[in-house]
């Protein structure tokens, strides 16, 4: 399974769309899938990420599911965020 | 028109309530009306000619002080809910001001925290520590996200809360500021 994130937008910030970006995942792409399933996460087109967003939906993710690859992940803000969630939301492995 | 923005600002979060006025221009009563205004910045931004990458964490700086003002006050705030939103570029150089009239940094951590101090207590966890005014959550990197890339970058960032200011660029210096301020102030300059 490929998430898209430009599906969600190209400026993911606020937790309130982050929150209603997951829930929709929920419905509609992962729903049903195994927790062994490959989920890959692609970052293309992203042209803004926060760590409020990327917690309300890149650590549910990695919690929910055991493999997690990342892809398209050049962008300032997107490695800026994965910086600060590796420093401060246990994620150090994945990202 | 010559505004200044921070003496607006100010103005607006020390007004008494029944006193309080601020143009559609400078006011987010909504989340969503901060984020659209958020988004137009950007393009202002670029075709300012500052340059795409820097103007992308511009963005997600602002994004995440502007919404932390609405996540730890909603269905809180003290008067006037909502927030002042203003920037001037000129020549490159960039100065926003984001501004709430809310409850303040001291008394959102003391939910959580409930021995804190001081405001000055305050800002230094809520800028480098891994914590959250709401509890339960998996949440409170916001701020550490913004202080990381204001050194990272060389930006300015000037934030106050109750009686304490935290000054940001290369180094973090906490002191206490001049006057008092219910909710919070933040001057960022670029």
């Amino acid at each position: 399974m490929i998430i898209y994130l430009k599906k969600f937008g190209d400026k993911l910030m606020s937790r309130s769309t982050g929150r209603e970006a997951f829930l929709a995942m929920s419905a509609y792409l992962i729903k049903d899938l195994k927790k062994t399933e490959l989920i890959e996460i692609d970052f293309e087109g992203v042209k803004v990420l926060t760590p409020s967003w990327a917690d309300e939906v890149i650590t549910k993710l990695i919690e929910k599911f055991k493999n997690i690859k990342l892809v398209n992940t050049d962008n300032v803000t997107v490695q800026a965020t994965f910086k600060i969630l590796k420093e401060y939301s246990n994620l150090k492995e994945i990202l | 028109m010559n505004v200044n923005l921070k003496q607006l600002a100010y103005r607006w979060i020390t007004a008494e309530s029944k006193n309080v006025n601020i143009t559609d221009e400078y006011y987010c009563q909504m989340q969503d009306i901060f984020e659209a205004k958020n988004n137009k910045m950007l393009d202002i931004l670029l075709r300012c000619g500052i340059n795409e990458n820097k103007a992308y964490l511009i963005l997600a700086v602002v994004g995440e002080i502007g919404n932390n003002s609405f996540d730890h006050n909603l269905g809180n705030w003290p008067d006037i809910m909502g927030i002042f939103f203003g920037y001037k570029i000129k020549n490159k150089k960039v100065k926003i001001i984001l501004a709430d009239r809310g409850r303040g940094i001291l008394t959102t951590l003391k939910q959580v925290i409930p021995n804190l101090k001081n405001d000055q207590e305050a800002l230094e966890i809520a800028f480098t520590k891994k914590i959250s005014g709401r509890a339960f959550e998996n949440r409170g990197n916001g701020l550490k996200f913004v202080k990381q890339n204001i050194e990272c970058k060389k930006l300015h960032l000037e934030f106050q809360s109750g009686k304490a200011k935290i000054e940001i660029n290369s180094k973090m210096k906490i002191s206490l500021a001049d006057d008092f301020i219910n909710g919070c102030l933040a001057i960022l300059t670029i």
